[in-house]
């Protein structure tokens, strides 16, 4: 495992990530985001907020459709209630989280785990506009429960469980050498 | 191979378990990502009440079934971030006492539960009076604010931790 990371790092350092990676050290807002002590971890504690935020709302989400929490709701009072935190949620998670890619640029974009968390961050982000969709028609079907497949709580499973190896891989791209 | 323990804190960091945490490459990084999901856990549960006892959300449904929704999964996982936080502890003790960002955390997170302890077993004494309130009583308000502003500063404190661990001795 740690052979295949460190040969994806190697593999990406003959890239153009490289030379755009040095390039943004140069950048002003780069050279702001590492010249004060706090800046970086700051853009840290608000990402782990937006996470809180998003991984929240998708928790209660996913665990009313699973039928482990909110049952006393419709689905549709559940998706209008948590839906739109996961996205704004989502976008402190990206702007944060884009300003530590600019603090450190060499360490995240010449690492093989970042790109890793990139690709589980989209498929997240496909896979919850599907099951969301699914979601919100269930509710309008009419049943008081809506009708809640196994898809749907294998989805819901899926989402949580991507969810988790974004924040493993984010918290791993400190700890793997590039 | 390490030195004889010369504090309380010091025996915790070079007990067998403490060692190999701190001598594993893997343990310290796996055992803060659990930390991680669970405490966004914490964060994004108790954003869901706090957010009901402010009246800013879920308005509709009353706050004894919000909290009924959330709680058990609040504390499940702030027991796993508090066991896994013991390990990390573990791992370095004496640098995590010296540092004033692990205290501050420490005495911040017992704030946080007499505010919780408050709310659970005095305000919400009258909660058949404002169960259904959109918008319930100041109390109740104030133990919501208070629960926001804490864990954001404890979370803060937990990250500061990790950019200043080795810097104070």
């Amino acid at each position: 495992m740690f052979d295949l990371l460190f040969n994806i790092t190697d593999w990406l350092r003959n890239t153009f990530l490289l030379d755009l990676a040095f390039w943004i050290t140069e950048t002003p807002l780069s050279l702001f985001m590492v010249e004060n002590f706090w800046n970086v971890p700051l853009a840290q504690v608000v990402h782990i907020l937006g996470i809180g935020a998003t991984f929240g709302a998708t928790l209660m989400l996913s665990l009313r459709v699973l039928g482990k929490a909110g049952t006393h709701q419709t689905l549709t009072a559940q998706a209008d209630r948590y839906i739109s935190w996961t996205w704004w949620g989502l976008l402190v998670i990206v702007i944060s989280g884009l300003l530590m890619i600019t603090a450190e640029p060499i360490r995240n974009m010449v690492n093989a785990v970042f790109w890793i968390k990139m690709v589980a961050l989209l498929l997240v982000v496909l896979l919850s506009i599907g099951f969301q969709k699914k979601v919100r028609a269930a509710g309008a079907s009419g049943a008081v429960d809506g009708q809640v497949t196994g898809g749907m709580k294998g989805s819901a499973w899926l989402i949580l469980f991507l969810w988790a190896l974004i924040m493993l891989c984010g918290r791993w791209i400190a700890y793997v050498p590039v | 191979m390490y030195p004889q323990p010369t504090n309380i804190w010091e025996s915790i960091e070079y007990s067998s378990l403490g060692i190999s945490i701190a001598e594993s490459l893997w343990a310290f990084p796996m055992i803060e990502t659990i930390h991680v999901i669970a405490l966004v856990t914490v964060l994004g549960t108790l954003l869901v009440m706090d957010l009901r006892m402010l009246g800013w959300a879920s308005t509709a449904v009353p706050i004894r079934k919000v909290s009924e929704d959330t709680l058990k999964w609040t504390w499940m996982a702030f027991v796993v971030a508090a066991i896994t936080g013991t390990l990390l502890w573990i791992s370095k003790t004496s640098s995590y006492m010296i540092n004033p960002y692990f205290l501050t955390k420490m005495g911040l997170m017992a704030v946080a539960g007499l505010n919780m302890l408050f709310f659970h077993f005095v305000t919400y004494k009258t909660v058949d009076q404002w169960d259904t309130a959109a918008s319930p009583p100041t109390a109740v308000k104030l133990s919501a604010v208070l629960s926001l502003v804490l864990w954001m500063v404890i979370v803060f404190c937990g990250r500061a931790i990790g950019f200043t661990l080795g810097i104070y001795y």
